[in-house]
C-alpha cells in the first residue's frame, strides 16, 4: 500500500518535467523521424512520404562523407591537442610557485568565456588585415605578408581548432588539476629514494591516478567536439569553399539554408546515430576502467 | 665508522623552528628508533636524511659522506612509509623490482633479487598481485619488500605499522626484529609508539619540540629516564610523578606524612628544602607486608583487572598514584594498604628544568 502510495507520489512529481521533456525532446525527435521519410520542405510542403530516399541520398553524397572527414579531423586534432595542453598545465600549476593561485583562476578564463565571445575574439587575432597573429608573424619576421588565415581552406580548419583548443584546454587542465590533488605523497616520495625521473613519475605514480579523470573528460570533450557548431558558425559558417562544414553545419545548411527540412532531418539523425555510437562506446569504456581500478 | 652522522641539524619553516640543533650518530648496524608524540620533529628529521626536505642547517653524512644536496635516490638509502606508498597498478614483483629497474639492473638479476626478498618476507606466492589486491599486512611486507632489495646502507622507516591493527602490529614488530638481527642492516626507525620503541631500538632518540631529551639505550631510556618527559612517555601506564620537598631526613611527600629515603644516586644533588618530583614506575610498586623498606599508605580508589596484572589507581596523601599489582592480589576500592618498593626505582627530577637529578 504504503509502496503503490511513494511510487505514485513519484510519478506526480517528475510529471511535469516528463511533459515538458516530452513536448522539446520527444516529440520534436519522433517528428524529425517522420520528416526524415518525407520530401517535405521548411517553408510551404507539408512533403510526401518517400521512403528511405532521404538517407540513400545523405549516405552516398559527397557532402556528407566530407561533412564526416572534417567533423573526425576536427574532432581528434582539438581533443588530442587539449588532453596534451591540459595535462601539461595541470602538472604546471601543480608545481609550487610565487603567483600559482592567480594563475589557477586565469587559466579558467577562456572556457568561462561564452563560445561566441570566444570566437569573435578570435575572428580579430585573425583579421586579414589588422589581426594580432599577422602582426606578431610578419614583425618576427616568420611571414613576409599578411594572410587570410580564416579565408583560406588551407588554414582555416586548422585555425578554427587552435581557437578551440584556447577554450577548452582548461576545463582538461582543471579535471587533471584535481586528480593530481589525490596523488599520494609518500608515493610521490617512495619513486623519489627509488630513483625514478619524471618521465617514469608520471608514468608510474601520477597516471594511475590520472586515467580516470582524464577518460571522464575524453569522452565529454569528443561529444561535444563531434557536435562542434557554434565556433564554426560564428567564425567561418563553414567555409571557405566548405573546408571547414561538419556534420552539425551541414545539417543547418541542409534544413535551414537550403530548407530541405526532409533530408536535413535524415541528415540530423544519422548525426544523432553516430555521437550515440560514440557515447555508448565510452560508456562501455569508462565501465570497463571503474572495474578495473 | 658510522653509518649515519647527523650533525647540528636545524630546520626552519618560517618563523616557526620544527628541529633545533639534532646530533646522532650511528654505527653500523643500529637500530636507532626517534620516538616523540606528533609534532616533535621525527618525521621531518628523517625526511631530512632521505633527502625529502633539506635542513635549514647542519649536515647529514651517510658513510662518512655529506649528503646536502644529494638526490634522494643517490644517498643510498630505503624509506619505508605508513601509507605503504605502493605503485598502485605494478604487480607486487615489480613494486619491489621498482627501484632496480629504475637503476637499470639487468631483468634477470632483478628477478632474483626480487624472489630471494619475496621469500624473506614469506610472500613469494603474492608476487603477480596489484597491491589492491593485498591485506594491510602483506601491503606493509611488500613495502618493506620494496627497501630490503636494494640492499642499501641505511633503511628508514616512517610509522610503518600505525595503519596495522593491534595484533598485525605485534607480528610485524617481531618480524621486523628478527629480519634486523638477521640482516644486521643499520636502521633509523620513526614511531609514537613507546612499545615498538622499546623492543625493537638498539638506541632511542626520545625527541620533544624540535629537540632530543635523551639518546640511549632502551634499557637506559627506561631505568635512568634523563627527564621528566622521557619519564612520562616511556612506559605504560606512564610513571607516577609526585611533588616532595627535601629535608634532613629524606623525602617529604607534599599533603602526607611519609618520608622517603633518599636514594643513593642523588645524595649530591639534593639539598635540604629543595623542591623535586618525585617519579617511580607502576611496576616498582608491591603491596607491602611485615615492616622492612620504605612505605606508602595508601588509599585504593579504583581497581582495573588488565589480564596479566591488576592496574590500581589509589590516593597517596593529596596526591594520585597508579601500581601495577599481581592479577591476583586481593584488593578493594576503598580499603586502605601500603605500597613498598626498592630504594632504587626512586627518580629525582628538577620540577623547573625537568632534569633528572641523578648524579651517578
Amino acid at each position: 500500500m504504503t509502496g503503490t502510495w511513494i511510487s505514485t507520489r513519484a510519478w506526480l512529481l517528475m510529471l511535469p518535467l516528463l511533459v515538458v521533456m516530452t513536448a522539446v525532446i520527444g516529440w520534436p525527435l519522433v517528428d524529425t523521424v517522420r520528416l526524415s521519410f518525407t520530401d517535405a520542405k521548411l517553408v510551404g510542403s507539408e512533403g510526401d512520404f518517400v521512403g528511405p530516399a532521404n538517407y540513400i541520398k545523405v549516405l552516398t553524397g559527397s557532402n556528407f562523407q566530407r561533412a564526416l572527414v572534417t567533423t573526425t579531423w576536427f574532432a581528434v586534432i582539438s581533443v588530442a591537442a587539449e588532453m596534451v595542453l591540459g595535462v601539461l598545465a595541470a602538472l604546471l600549476l601543480n608545481q609550487r610557485f610565487r603567483g600559482r593561485t592567480a594563475l589557477r583562476a586565469l587559466m579558467i578564463l577562456p572556457w568561462a568565456l561564452p563560445t561566441v565571445v570566444n570566437a569573435t575574439l578570435w575572428r580579430l587575432v585573425y583579421n586579414p588585415e589588422y589581426g594580432a597573429l599577422n602582426a606578431a608573424l610578419t614583425q618576427l619576421g616568420l611571414l613576409d605578408s599578411y594572410r587570410s588565415w580564416l579565408g583560406e581552406p588551407g588554414t582555416a580548419l586548422a585555425a578554427l581548432i587552435v581557437a578551440d583548443c584556447w577554450k577548452n584546454f582548461p576545463l582538461v587542465a582543471l579535471i587533471a588539476l584535481a586528480a593530481l590533488q589525490a596523488v599520494p605523497r609518500d608515493i610521490t616520495a617512495a619513486s623519489l629514494v627509488d630513483g625514478a625521473g619524471p618521465f617514469n613519475r608520471f608514468r608510474f605514480v601520477i597516471m594511475p591516478y590520472l586515467a580516470g579523470p582524464l577518460l571522464v573528460a575524453l569522452v565529454l570533450r569528443t561529444i561535444e567536439a563531434f557536435k562542434v557548431f557554434d565556433i564554426i558558425w560564428v567564425m567561418t559558417r563553414g567555409g571557405p569553399a566548405n573546408s571547414t562544414r561538419t556534420l552539425s553545419i551541414l545539417v543547418y545548411q541542409e534544413a535551414f539554408s537550403f530548407q530541405r527540412a526532409g533530408s536535413g532531418a535524415s541528415l540530423a539523425l544519422i548525426v544523432t546515430l553516430l555521437v550515440t555510437i560514440l557515447a555508448v562506446a565510452y560508456a562501455a569504456l569508462l565501465r570497463k576502467a571503474a572495474g578495473a581500478s | 665508522m658510522s653509518a649515519l652522522e647527523i650533525r647540528n641539524i636545524h630546520k626552519r619553516y618560517g618563523e616557526v623552528e620544527t628541529l633545533k640543533g639534532i646530533d646522532i650518530a650511528l654505527e653500523s648496524g643500529e637500530f636507532l628508533v626517534l620516538l616523540g608524540s606528533s609534532g616533535c620533529g621525527k618525521s621531518t628529521l628523517l625526511n631530512i636524511i632521505a633527502g625529502l626536505a633539506e635542513p635549514s642547517g647542519g649536515d647529514i653524512l651517510i658513510g662518512e659522506r655529506s649528503v646536502l644536496g644529494v638526490h634522494p635516490k643517490d644517498r643510498d638509502i630505503a624509506m619505508v612509509f605508513q601509507s605503504y606508498a605502493l605503485y598502485p597498478n605494478l604487480s607486487v614483483a615489480r613494486n619491489i623490482g621498482f627501484g632496480l629497474e629504475m637503476r637499470r639492473v639487468p631483468p634477470t638479476e632483478r628477478d632474483k633479487a626480487v624472489r630471494d626478498t619475496a621469500r624473506l618476507l614469506q610472500i613469494e606466492t603474492l608476487l603477480d598481485r596489484k597491491p589492491s589486491q593485498l591485506s594491510g599486512g602483506q601491503r606493509q611486507r611488500v613495502a618493506i619488500g620494496r627497501a630490503l632489495v636494494r640492499n642499501p646502507q641505511v633503511f628508514l622507516f616512517d610509522e610503518p605499522l600505525s595503519n596495522l591493527d593491534a595484533k598485525l602490529r605485534m607480528e610485524m614488530r617481531t618480524e621486523l626484529k628478527r629480519l634486523h638481527q638477521m640482516l644486521k642492516t643499520t636502521v633509523v626507525y620513526v614511531t609514537h609508539d613507546q612499545i615498538e620503541a622499546m623492543t625493537l631500538a638498539t638506541r632511542i632518540a626520545v625527541m620533544r619540540d624540535g629537540r632530543i631529551e635523551q639518546l640511549a639505550t632502551p634499557e637506559e631510556v627506561y631505568d635512568r629516564p634523563a627527564t621528566l618527559y622521557v619519564a612520562g612517555f616511556v612506559g605504560s601506564p606512564p610513571m607516577n610523578i609526585l611533588d616532595a620537598e627535601v629535608n634532613a631526613s629524606g623525602l617529604k611527600l607534599d599533603g602526607c606524612e611519609e618520608v622517603l629515603p633518599l636514594p643513593a644516586a642523588f645524595n649530591g644533588a639534593a639539598s635540604a628544602g629543595r623542591r623535586v618530583k618525585v617519579g617511580i614506575r607502576p611496576e616498582a610498586l608491591r603491596l607491602a607486608a611485615g615492616s622492612g623498606g620504605p612505605r606508602l599508605a595508601a588509599n585504593i580508589e579504583v581497581v582495573e583487572l588488565t589480564g596479566p596484572e591488576l592496574v590500581t589507581t589509589a590516593t597517596v596523601g593529596s596526591q594520585r598514584i597508579t601500581a601495577c599489582l599481581p592479577p591476583r592480589t586481593a584488593l578493594r576500592s576503598g580499603s586502605a594498604h601500603a605500597f613498598t618498593f626498592d630504594e632504587t626505582a626512586l627518580h629525582l627530577f628538577d620540577p623547573e628544568s625537568g632534569r633528572s637529578l641523578r648524579t651517578e
